[in-house]
């Protein structure tokens, strides 16, 4: 696994270069924070647990209610969206963003980080 | 002022307790149900040496495992025995016996401890002010003669 300082520069970047990207953390399957990119105002540690929590809540509904395998979990609510996805088999990207972004672009942004950071955490 | 139990005091039973994990575990599988376990535990650990004035005291290793087992074991609140605390440079192992989370089950079951995990895990990093990812690397059982956890330091 890479340094956490290279995972967090690519996260810092992907955050501070991408509009209407709010946050992004990186967690272990297990819910412990790689490295995170997040307001001041949210608990890393809960943010981390919570969002593999979430994912793997995901996969087992989507396993239960026969839908396959799942791409990724999106909440959305009224100030924006919380996004969490697989990043390999080794960790789980969140990643938020604002009412205004376009989950189309949001999703392919999303795509090409994973690529990024997928080698990185493997 | 909390609501006290006048007769039954302030413990209950492994079987409830494990009632609790099972339950979880059959709503929102075992993986999901293990990480909030295991985050629901380090809260615990967090704020009991919190409250006994132990944070940040960074004692040995021999000290701590006293300490622990002090607040977790008989008299404590009873989640587990610690025994001793090796430490093998970026990772530490903590040796336990009797945890709530192996009680009851059968020799041979592939149950893990969480939340006797957890709860050891942040009472330690509370302590030494040091954060770790926990591991349960040998159960009692599978064979072993203590639930081990090891913890390996994240920073």
């Amino acid at each position: 696994m890479a340094q956490a300082s290279m995972l967090t520069e690519v996260v810092q970047k992907f955050v501070t270069a991408t509009p209407d990207i709010q946050g992004a953390a990186l967690v272990t399957p297990d819910g412990l924070s790689l490295t995170s990119v997040l307001p001041g105002s949210m608990d890393e540690e809960r943010t981390s647990a919570m969002s593999a929590a979430m994912l793997s809540l995901g996969e087992r509904i989507g396993q239960e209610l026969s839908r396959g395998i799942v791409d990724r979990i999106v909440i959305e609510g009224e100030k924006g969206y919380s996004v969490m996805v697989s990043c390999g088999d080794d960790a789980v990207l969140l990643v938020l963003a604002a009412k205004e972004a376009k989950q189309g672009l949001l999703f392919l942004e999303i795509k090409r980080i994973l690529k990024d950071l997928a080698p990185m955490v493997s | 002022m909390p609501m006290t139990r006048e007769k039954l005091g302030g413990f209950i039973s492994i079987v409830c307790f494990k009632g609790v994990i099972t339950g979880m575990e059959e709503a929102l599988g075992e993986r999901a149900t293990s990480i909030a376990l295991i985050s629901a535990g380090r809260t615990r650990g967090k704020n009991l040496v919190t409250e006994l004035g132990l944070a940040g005291s960074n004692p040995s290793l021999e000290d701590l495992a006293s300490k622990l087992d002090f607040a977790l074991g008989e008299n404590g609140t009873r989640l587990c025995k610690v025994d001793k605390i090796e430490d093998n440079g970026d990772t530490i192992k903590v040796y336990t016996h009797e945890t709530v989370c192996s009680a009851g089950e059968e020799q041979g079951s592939s149950r893990k401890c969480t939340y006797s995990m957890g709860a050891v895990c942040g009472a330690i990093e509370t302590i030494q002010g040091k954060r770790y990812r926990p591991k349960h690397t040998e159960s009692v059982l599978r064979g072993g003669t203590h639930d081990v956890f090891e913890m390996s330091m994240i920073g």
